[in-house]
């Protein structure tokens, strides 16, 4: 064809686009839409003229119902919640047992055997062994239990039930109903909640979830809860009630978690993310019965091992570090009372202290490992004999030691509640930050999820501080 | 200096307020001195264009004063600027009234069709809620070229309408007409279409936002007096000041018969009722279009109120047998025609 031909083409194209007029492609996809929908009515015949199942709609009618629709749902978040932490004490005992108590004297003696000079007994054994075995056996069977229970439920189809019924909340804050979900398991853990954004379609508010789901306490973070709320909130009121009232601190914080999860996304969705795309659609599928072995096997593959994976691949390089940093020396001082001497005074400020401070920095990788770094670093500083070397991760069995070593270490009501709030409010575990990215694409994402918890931390425990000491 | 809590603390105070003072949304010191760091003669320049553009095809005379009064510009920059554009043969400067030139019309209408078209682009690409749409195109209009523009035009299927309804020239300045009558004129009966929604001023375009008045909607006038019109679309009623009717333009409908009557939106099905889908509003835009469709709401598609939300919102609509649940503004924007069952 010639030039002119072509040009003549193009021509008449562009006025006939302006003769067919605007709503033309609107028309032409809602045409195709509805012949496709045309062919299937003609072509495919359903057995039974119903369409939807009279039990799906009677078991629809109870958990979606005014009275039962709420009551259920905090059931099922509390039970799956206390079999989580009460169903993992007992495994998770076992395997302390096993990997620190037994394998570890093992390996020590085994080294000495060979001769491993001091050095490098201490950075591998003392140092990476320790922290990876210690992230396993807290972080294993909490998860090994919870995400299959949550699994199950979201195979049987209960839980787009649950974001059904809190879409008019989290609309509210600007977020999706499904952010209840994704919240949820990241009470398990805050990665795998990150991962499950996914079931978010539209685009600002999936970054609203992932950006917040920080703020549901993890398994890492609930045993240190438990532990600081046993030893110093316990302790304000008469013995017998201070298990309960240790318990009411923790729901508390957890509950606190989901204002600032509100509030933040709210925030986020009034600012920085407001020219995203936002879209909303939830589709109820029909219940079925879940298949139990395969949620089992798909969950403890998919979820658990990858995140358990990741875990570990972070804490033995944090390991290395808190054993090198408790063990070189500066001016005959390690070079970790030296920096617990540096964060002292800003530690003081916002009422926690430079031992915790350092704790938080080097346990980036890992929640789990906070407790037995600031049991380290205390014993290091104060110079109590706790029966173990420098530098080497330790816990003690009973919460009344424990207290006594952190009393030592210059603890008071006020280092304690603060300690609760920093560790819900402070930047994701390396883990975390490092599924962000892979789930953002994006640096800019990443930062904001990492530095808006850490600076919403620092200012809620300064203001607390300030209030505290002024009252 | 000693330690003291309640200094802590009143420094700290201090210094957020004193970084809410510079940051906060819009009236934040930052944001201003950016924006007025950003205006300079060509932005002035464009500016008056535009506006004489709207003067003039409104056929009003200009002069000086009413630029000065639409323009927030000082009088000085405003003189220099019209000075430039004399000497670039952009206005021809009579004395009583200041005039487009052939070549100031030209690029006149390049400033409102980049404007229309980022309009454009916002509503269908973007998250942006409408009421920031004119302020960021407003910006926006003095930093695309030809080239840029005919690209998002490319991009978006060369739209003839902006979401408002205003018409977008093309790159050789032809233009749609609107042909319609503001809504306050029409007499009581009148059918029709509403084609337009004047974005300006922004109080009374958020107005017409509460009232959930959606462009392209089927409307029937009812009541109309100097306190108030009435009108029936979709099955729902609609009383305005007539100042505020006066934003809305009405396309009659030429053909009778069209004129259906039983049109209800998706949200005012009850339990018992069952709808047929006869279309969705035009405010349904972009992704959430094809999402809906990709559901299965399509036109002729039968649907019923599957599950009410024990807080009111989303309800669940059974569909093509699956359960979708959609929130209220979505439902108010699928059109349905209701049959009895």
């Amino acid at each position: 064809m010639d030039k002119k031909n072509i040009n003549h083409i193009i021509q008449l194209s562009k006025e006939l686009r302006w003769q067919i007029g605007d709503d033309f492609h609107d028309h032409l996809t809602e045409g195709i839409y509805a012949d496709a929908a045309q062919i299937v009515n003609d072509s495919v015949r359903l057995k039974n003229g119903k369409t939807t199942n009279r039990l799906d709609q009677k078991i629809d009618a109870i958990v979606t119902s005014k009275i039962w629709g709420f009551p259920i749902m905090f059931i099922l978040l509390g039970l799956t919640l206390w079999l989580t932490i009460i169903g993992a004490n007992y495994p998770s005992a076992l395997l302390g047992h096993l990997l620190l108590d037994t394998v570890h004297p093992i390996l020590k003696q085994g080294s000495e055997v060979i001769g491993l000079p001091f050095w490098l007994d201490g950075f591998l054994i003392d140092g990476v062994y320790l922290a990876v075995a210690w992230v396993v056996a807290v972080m294993l069977p909490p998860m090994a239990i919870f995400f299959p229970l949550f699994t199950l439920l979201e195979d049987f189809g209960y839980l787009p039930r649950v974001a059904f019924n809190l879409d008019h909340l989290f609309k509210k804050a600007g977020a999706h109903g499904k952010q209840a979900l994704t919240m949820s398991m990241g009470f398990g853990c805050n990665a795998a909640g990150v991962v499950a954004t996914r079931i978010i379609d539209s685009p600002r508010e999936r970054l609203i979830a992932i950006i917040t789901n920080n703020f549901s306490l993890c398994n890492g973070r609930w045993p240190t809860q438990i532990l600081i709320a046993t030893i110093f909130i316990g302790a304000v009121v008469p013995p017998l009630f201070s298990s309960l009232t240790a318990l009411l601190a923790v729901i508390g914080i957890a509950v606190l978690g989901m204002f600032f999860m509100f509030a933040s996304s709210w925030l986020l969705s009034k600012t920085v993310l407001k020219g995203e795309v936002s879209t909303f659609n939830l589709e109820l599928p029909p219940y079925r019965p879940p298949r139990f072995w395969k949620t089992i096997y798909t969950s403890l593959i998919d979820r658990t091992l990858i995140v358990l994976w990741r875990a570990v691949v972070f804490a033995a390089p944090a390991g290395a570090v808190i054993w090198l940093i408790s063990n070189i020396e500066i001016n005959n001082l390690s070079i970790a009372f030296h920096l617990i001497q540096f964060f002292d005074d800003f530690g003081f400020l916002i009422g926690l202290n430079g031992v915790i401070l350092l704790a938080y920095i080097v346990a980036i990788p890992a929640n789990e490992i906070v407790i037995p770094t600031v049991l380290m670093l205390t014993v290091l500083v104060t110079g109590i004999d706790a029966g173990v070397g420098q530098g080497v991760l330790f816990e003690l069995d009973s919460a009344s030691a424990t207290g006594a070593i952190l009393r030592e270490g210059g603890w008071t009501l006020l280092t304690a509640v603060n300690l609760m709030l920093f560790s819900l409010l402070h930047n994701p575990c390396s883990t975390t930050i490092y599924t962000i990215y892979k789930e953002t694409n994006s640096v800019k994402w990443t930062t904001i999820a990492t530095l808006y918890p850490i600076l919403l931390g620092l200012a809620v425990t300064f203001l607390v501080a300030q209030f505290w000491r002024i009252f | 200096m000693e330690y003291n809590p309640l200094w802590a603390l009143s420094i700290f105070l201090i210094l957020i307020g004193v970084l809410w003072w510079f940051f906060q949304p819009n009236k934040g010191w930052f944001w201003q001195l950016k924006k007025q760091s950003r205006i300079n003669e060509k932005i002035i320049i464009e500016d008056i264009l535009k506006q004489l553009y709207h003067f003039e095809t409104s056929s009003q005379k200009v002069d000086m004063k009413t630029l000065i009064q639409v323009l927030n510009y000082s009088n000085h920059k405003l003189l220099e600027a019209l000075n430039v554009m004399g000497i670039k043969h952009l206005i021809s400067n009579d004395l009583n009234a200041i005039k487009l030139t052939e070549s100031g019309r030209e690029y006149a209408l390049r400033i409102v069709r980049v404007h229309r078209l980022y309009e454009k682009y916002l509503a269908e690409k973007t998250g942006f809620h409408k009421t920031e749409w004119h302020e960021m195109a407003d910006s926006m209009e003095h930093h695309l070229s030809h080239e840029e523009a005919d690209l998002l035009a490319d991009q978006l299927g060369h739209p003839q309408f902006d979401p408002h309804g205003d018409p977008i020239p093309t790159r050789s300045g032809q233009i749609a007409e609107i042909l319609g009558t503001e809504l306050h004129l029409l007499p009581i009966g009148t059918v029709g279409h509403i084609t337009h929604i004047e974005d300006e001023p922004e109080v009374i375009y958020k107005q017409i936002l509460a009232e959930n008045i959606h462009i392209g909607s089927l409307i029937r006038v009812i009541e109309s007096n100097p306190t108030r019109v009435v009108f029936e679309s979709e099955g729902e009623i609609f009383k305005l000041a007539p100042v505020v009717a006066a934003n809305l333009t009405i396309t009659l409908l030429s053909a009778e018969g069209d004129t259906q009557q039983d049109i209800a939106r998706l949200s005012s099905l009850q339990k018992s009722e069952k709808g047929k889908i006869i279309g969705f509003s035009k405010e349904i835009r972009g992704e959430n279009r094809r999402r809906l469709l990709d559901l299965g709401f399509v036109k002729g598609a039968m649907v019923d109120l599957d599950l009410v939300n024990p807080l009111g919102d989303p309800n669940a609509y059974a569909i093509k047998g699956t359960s979708i649940a959609l929130r209220k503004e979505q439902a108010d924007k699928i059109l349905i025609e209701k049959i009895e069952s």
